[in-house]
């Protein structure tokens, strides 16, 4: 019955473009950020051609490691996270398709948080030589790559203000608002539903509350009529209201090309 | 170490709402809220709502029984006395 609430590649309803560019996320999320020339969708489709598939709830790389190359992801949800000494965790940040994973990380000599899969994942691993001949020879994509990281820092502001000064209710509506709109730009959601295969315990450790309250605001939005999740898909059944909950304002995604700049 | 506790309905806003408020010495330290069934296989457990003091946890936890949860609480009292 949750069969028109999977997630069309294709929230316009154009049919598949040929042009595989055009499906490749980090293009998209790249596109919508500069004006990419042929030569500059041509180099990062070939950056992203060599994928490697990472199961479920496996870290990428460890707090303490050095870095090794940076991670893009073409496909599934991973998150920054720290976890504390008794095993208590907290994510920082999803990285969803078309997100790179520390693009400057080279300039340190360990990580100071681990980056680990939320569901299976699609992976890219870029070598840092890859990466700094990229950013030399292509000033538009250093550019677009520059204004994510921007986008990456004010999300991260949002976040603190969700774990800081909202309800449970409205830290849940927040991010379920921003991630339809994050997976909307790259061509991961319809217009009012995404795959959502985050469990309790990462929503819990995500907005710093315990799963027992998670459990408690997920039901009281399905009760209001918000939302619905079935098979491991959510859709929002009123984004109006969502939003109005949540005092949800997407100006810090910056999701209209040139806002950033 | 003795704990009293006093059964109480706490409005949680859900379908939890069994639950036992914990006093040390007239003191209360904890509020304790047993998991409706709308929790899974967590249904029955029961949760840390509101510790107070060193009773307090930012990842409040569950307990399979009161049992469990007075234990849990008297060692975090004693923590501090220490």
């Amino acid at each position: 019955m949750q069969d028109d609430a999977r997630p069309r590649k294709d929230p316009a309803g154009k049919p598949p473009d040929p042009d595989h560019t055009q499906t490749n996320p980090l293009i998209r999320k790249l596109d919508s950020l500069a004006s990419l020339s042929d030569a500059d969708r041509a180099v990062l489709e070939t950056i992203s051609a060599d994928t490697r598939s990472v199961p479920a709830h496996t870290d990428l790389i460890r707090e303490g490691d050095a870095p090794n190359g940076v991670y893009l992801i073409l496909e599934g949800m991973a998150c920054r996270y720290k976890r504390r000494s008794r095993g208590a965790r907290q994510i920082m940040a999803y990285l969803i398709p078309g997100d790179f994973c520390d693009l400057d990380v080279a300039m340190l000599k360990e990580m100071d948080h681990a980056i680990g899969t939320l569901s299976a994942c699609e992976v890219v691993q870029i070598p840092l030589d890859t990466i700094q001949e990229l950013l030399r020879s292509h000033p538009t994509i250093t550019h677009a790559l520059r204004l994510a990281t921007l986008v990456d820092e004010a999300t991260l502001r949002e976040w603190l203000v969700n774990v800081g000064r909202r309800s449970a209710d409205e830290r849940i509506a927040h991010l379920l608002c921003e991630l339809l709109l994050r997976l909307q730009a790259v061509g991961c959601a319809s217009s009012d539903a995404y795959a959502f295969p985050l469990t309790q315990v990462d929503l819990a450790d995500t907005t710093g509350l315990s799963s027992v309250h998670v459990n408690r605001s997920l039901a009281s939005l399905r009760e209001r009529g918000l939302i619905e999740i079935s098979d491991q898909h959510l859709r929002i059944l009123d984004l109006q209201r969502l939003q109005a909950l949540a005092e949800f304002k997407p100006n810090y995604l910056h999701l209209v090309r040139g806002a950033a700049a | 170490m003795t704990l009293r506790l006093q059964p109480v309905k706490v409005a949680t806003g859900s379908d939890d709402q069994e639950s036992q408020l914990v006093f040390k010495d007239g003191f209360l330290v904890a509020v304790l809220v047993c998991l409706s069934d709308s929790h899974g296989s967590d249904v029955g457990k029961w949760f840390l709502e509101a510790g107070f003091g060193p009773v307090d946890d930012p990842d409040p936890p569950l307990f399979s029984d009161l049992d469990e949860a007075q234990a849990w609480i008297t060692t975090q009292l004693a923590l501090t006395v220490s």
